[in-house]
């Protein structure tokens, strides 16, 4: 993070949370795309938020840490976007606040991605939501994420595959450590500038 | 490539799209689906928007639904994972099972009763006790509020004020008895931001070890007989925190029961990290007193929970919690973390702190503040206290951390010792939410329920402290 934004953040100018609720902002005469990332609690979305902003929202190692909407801006290939963590959801159909909470923001914004992040070692029990996301036409990226812990218990996974199956891009990722994440900066540059 | 459903459904989902003229975000396909399976707050939406046509709608869900024997949303879901497993099956292959670690081996040790709840004692003792109470509390405390404020700095401001400032009145209220720098400054630098901090950093430990899922597990039976679950340790963890940030987190639990109680019992007798901290040293110098303190604060969750659990209406929470893997926190996220909250807490702080400071030194020179000192006298009084705790309780409303600081004070000052002393921490412990909590609870519960909390806990805090100062004399203890 340059210096210029840590001071502008101590001060509580700009940074994240600063911008209003379903606004379309104009910047340059572009309309600045949304990405909205999701998925089930305890995956690392927020690991990947603050890799992408480069602001921090609270991480930690249980499910549930993030319950409410974090916006932050970043810089994709060269364009503006605002990219937003959301609480951890199972499904489209909600049943606690904080999944409510989260489905809400897919049912006011319009993303130009919907960033699904998955846990390698649970393919089986969150591809069912990557399913759901599709299903509502949402323009869906999956990141299968935490590979390092999938590989450490035996999975191997063909993300090539899984993209070609599920008809979406799909990035292997370790967000802890910054793996894939270059490669999910491109994806993500191609599908919003598309 | 979309997922096809069986011919019924299929065909119930064509003649709801071909009804949906509103505007969705979403495809009209997956409102459908959401309609299928009976979702409340999307049928609100539909209705709206579709108006008359929403009763054909209605007609073909119900149509739909008496087909099956089991409930749509369950046959729905049966055909997603179908073709999950068809999709995993083909893109990833699993090799061995999963080998019994060590992470493994001590997940399950940690869950066991028999053995988690000595670990538990362990993290406590020295987590809590020894780092943030005795360390945290005391040794960096002494040193920054003792050596740092008490012997060179606060001099010093004092000094040059009294130089620059030739009236008193003025000079007082930088560096007087309520001074923002000797008091305000102070109370939030050397007293309240190191416990704090110590407790973050211990907390970011054990929050990135994945400890509280399964400290979850482990209480989750107990938490069952206070009408809760599992789900609720991590709010009351959080809770030792900060109660206005684990208000915020009992948007993870599932029923509005369940939120209430938890809200109630944060409110009540789960101490924030300043309080904690303050507690902890202050009463660390006699083992009884912190035991009573303990003892007490303990028996009040339990037993407010319990009866709040008889109380309130509700189904019986049903608990279900993802376990992550144990892990080895990352410093940078421990240190980025525990930064990150101070900050945020710091900022929260400090301009109350210096509010207050330029409140009381307001109330100090129109003689207010004795009218309303002489006001609280009877109340603190009648619980056996020392009238300046008035100060303390007074402050302990507007924020927890403030009345925690005061009553170190008060404390190291040697107006407070012995029964007293447990009194005063015990009646400020369940003492009413803080301000900040308060409006979180407003937003959170809606105004009856925060309201109808906020006049429990009032008199209930002094109920108690009357009694347990009753009962002390009484029984003759001296600490």
């Amino acid at each position: 993070m340059s210096i210029w934004r840590k001071i502008t953040k101590l001060l509580g100018l700009g940074g994240r949370g600063s911008s209003c609720h379903g606004e379309l902002r104009i910047e340059g005469g572009n309309r600045l795309e949304k990405v909205v990332i999701v998925g089930s609690p305890n995956v690392g979305k927020s690991v990947i938020f603050n890799n992408l902003t480069g602001a921090y929202v609270t991480v930690s190692n249980y499910p549930g840490t993030t319950v409410a909407i974090s916006r932050g801006k970043a810089r994709i290939e060269g364009m503006e976007c605002e990219i937003m963590d959301t609480p951890g959801m199972y499904s489209l159909l909600p049943i606690t606040e904080e999944e409510r909470v989260a489905r809400s923001i897919l049912l006011v914004e319009r993303p130009g991605v919907v960033l699904h992040v998955v846990d390698g070692k649970e393919l089986e029990r969150m591809l069912p939501l990557t399913l759901q996301l599709i299903e509502a036409g949402l323009p869906v990226i999956l990141a299968v994420n935490m590979m390092d812990e999938a590989e450490a218990v035996g999975i191997d996974i063909d993300v090539d595959l899984l993209a070609k199956e599920l008809g979406i891009p799909v990035i292997a990722t370790v967000a802890t450590t910054g793996h894939g994440l270059e490669l999910l900066r491109r994806k993500l540059g191609e599908r919003v500038s598309s | 490539m979309a997922l096809k459903y069986d011919d019924f459904i299929e065909s119930a989902l064509a003649s709801i799209e071909a009804l949906l003229g509103g505007d969705y975000r979403l495809s009209k396909r997956a409102i459908a689906l959401c309609l299928l399976q009976e979702d409340p707050d999307l049928e609100r939406q539909v209705k709206e928007q579709e108006g008359p046509s929403y009763s054909s709608i209605q007609n073909i869900v119900a149509q739909t639904r008496a087909g099956y024997s089991q409930p749509l949303y369950q046959i729905i879901a049966q055909r997603r994972q179908q073709e999950v497993r068809r999709i995993v099956t083909l893109a990833a292959t699993s090799a061995a099972g999963p080998r019994e670690g060590f992470a493994e081996r001590l997940s399950r040790v940690m869950m066991n009763p028999i053995t988690g709840v000595p670990i538990l004692l362990l993290i406590l003792y020295f987590g809590l006790y020894q780092f943030v109470g005795v360390f945290g509390a005391g040794t960096v405390v002494d040193f920054i509020e003792g050596t740092l404020f008490g012997g060179w700095i606060n001099p010093w401001v004092t000094g040059l004020i009294s130089a620059v400032i030739p009236f008193e009145v003025i000079q007082d209220l930088f560096v007087g008895e309520y001074g923002i720098i000797t008091l305000g400054l102070t109370y939030a630098i050397a007293i309240v931001l190191p416990i704090v901090g110590t407790f973050f950093i211990i907390f970011a430990i054990i929050e990135d070890s994945g400890y509280l899922p399964r400290l979850a597990m482990l209480i989750d039976r107990l938490f069952k007989r206070i009408g809760l679950s599992g789900r609720a340790v991590i709010p009351m963890a959080l809770g030792f925190g900060c109660d206005t940030m684990a208000t915020i987190v009992t948007r993870t639990q599932e029923t509005r029961r369940e939120r209430v109680i938890t809200t109630l019992l944060l409110a009540l007798a789960i101490p924030c990290s300043a309080q904690l901290g303050v507690i902890l040293a202050i009463l660390s110098g006699t083992g009884q007193a912190l035991l009573i303190w303990g003892a007490v604060v303990g028996l009040v969750f339990l037993l407010v929970g319990y009866l709040a659990s008889k109380v309130i209406p509700g189904e019986r929470p049903s608990f279900y919690m993802e376990i992550p893997p144990l892990r080895l926190p990352k410093l940078s996220n421990v240190l980025t973390k525990t930064y990150s909250r101070m900050q945020w807490y710091f900022m929260e702080v400090l301009p109350f702190f210096i509010l207050a400071s330029v409140l009381l030194w307001v109330g100090d020179l129109t003689g207010l503040f004795d009218l309303i000192l002489r006001g609280l006298q009877p109340v603190v009084q009648s619980i056996g206290l020392p009238s300046e705790t008035a100060v303390a309780f007074l402050f302990g409303f507007f924020r927890r951390d403030f009345g925690a600081a005061g009553l170190y004070d008060l404390y190291s000052s040697g107006i407070l010792l012995g029964v007293p002393l447990v009194v005063a921490a015990v009646t400020l412990t369940l003492f009413i939410p803080c301000i900040a909590q308060f409006g979180v609870m407003l937003k959170e519960r809606g105004i009856k329920t925060a309201l109808a909390i906020a006049l429990f806990i009032f008199p209930f805090a002094f109920l108690v402290g009357f009694i347990l100062n009753r009962a002390l004399i009484s029984l003759g203890v001296s600490l």
